[in-house]
């Protein structure tokens, strides 16, 4: 009987492009509860989704024009105990395999420096190279 | 360093119990918290997560299901569930 702790491999691709509380915290719930599940998980940060790792960045709105539910959403953001979305995303380097990668372009075009960035992004790499590491994952999405 | 060997299996007396208390952490806060303190303590071990997530109800079973270890019980309380859980492997 094969052992429980070593399930086939899995991988999630995820592209992620936008920087509003309302497209981080579903991005940052999808990512740790798949690493949770046992996926490896390799993120390419583009554009917004970019300067939301930087250091410097401000705290995440919730996007405009969606009212009663939008003003719900930004006060349960902000009582005591709920997890910011790089929280989970720590929390999810802690307990398994969980990759982060700066989109070269916009890095160069949104004038950024690797230490600009949350040391949660490991590395600063083209689309080929991403997409060569995510060959085989299944699935993948776009934030 | 006191050299004993045991590894607590010796006697009838009920396994320790580490109460996590993921009240009030959504979706998949609970789970997430399960599965760091799996990872940290000795097999054998048992949790008792509490968790007001409604999802927990289906994650926790379906994690438990994926990783192998064991939900001993599970009960439903004021606001929250209890799932209690036994670490069966490394």
């Amino acid at each position: 009987m094969p052992a429980p702790s070593a399930p086939p491999a899995a991988q999630m691709a995820v592209v992620l492009t936008e920087s509003a509380a309302d497209k981080l915290l579903p991005f940052a719930t999808l990512v740790s509860g798949a690493v949770a599940m046992g996926f490896r998980v390799d993120v390419f940060a583009s554009y917004w989704g970019l300067t939301a790792f930087q250091k410097a960045a401000a705290r995440p709105e919730v996007s405009p024009g969606h009212g009663e539910p939008g003003a719900r959403l930004e006060a349960a953001l902000n009582a005591p105990r709920a997890p910011s979305w790089k929280a989970l995303l720590e929390m999810a380097k802690s307990i398994g395999e969980l990759h982060i990668y700066a989109c070269s372009q916009s890095m160069e075009i949104l004038g950024l420096q690797k230490e600009d960035l949350d040391p949660l992004v490991e590395s600063v790499t083209g689309v080929a190279t991403f997409l060569d590491t995510t060959r085989s994952a299944h699935p993948t999405y776009f934030v | 360093m006191n050299g004993s060997g045991s590894a607590g299996e010796s006697s009838a007396a009920p396994p320790a119990r580490t109460v996590v208390d993921a009240r009030g952490s959504w979706c998949p806060g609970p789970l997430m918290e399960l599965v760091r303190v799996i990872k940290e303590e000795p097999v054998g071990t048992e949790f008792e997560l509490w968790s007001s997530d409604e999802g927990s109800r289906k994650d926790i079973p379906v994690w438990l299901e994926k990783a192998g270890h064991q939900l001993v019980e599970f009960r439903p309380d004021a606001g929250f569930d209890r799932f209690v859980v036994r670490k069966t492997h490394e």
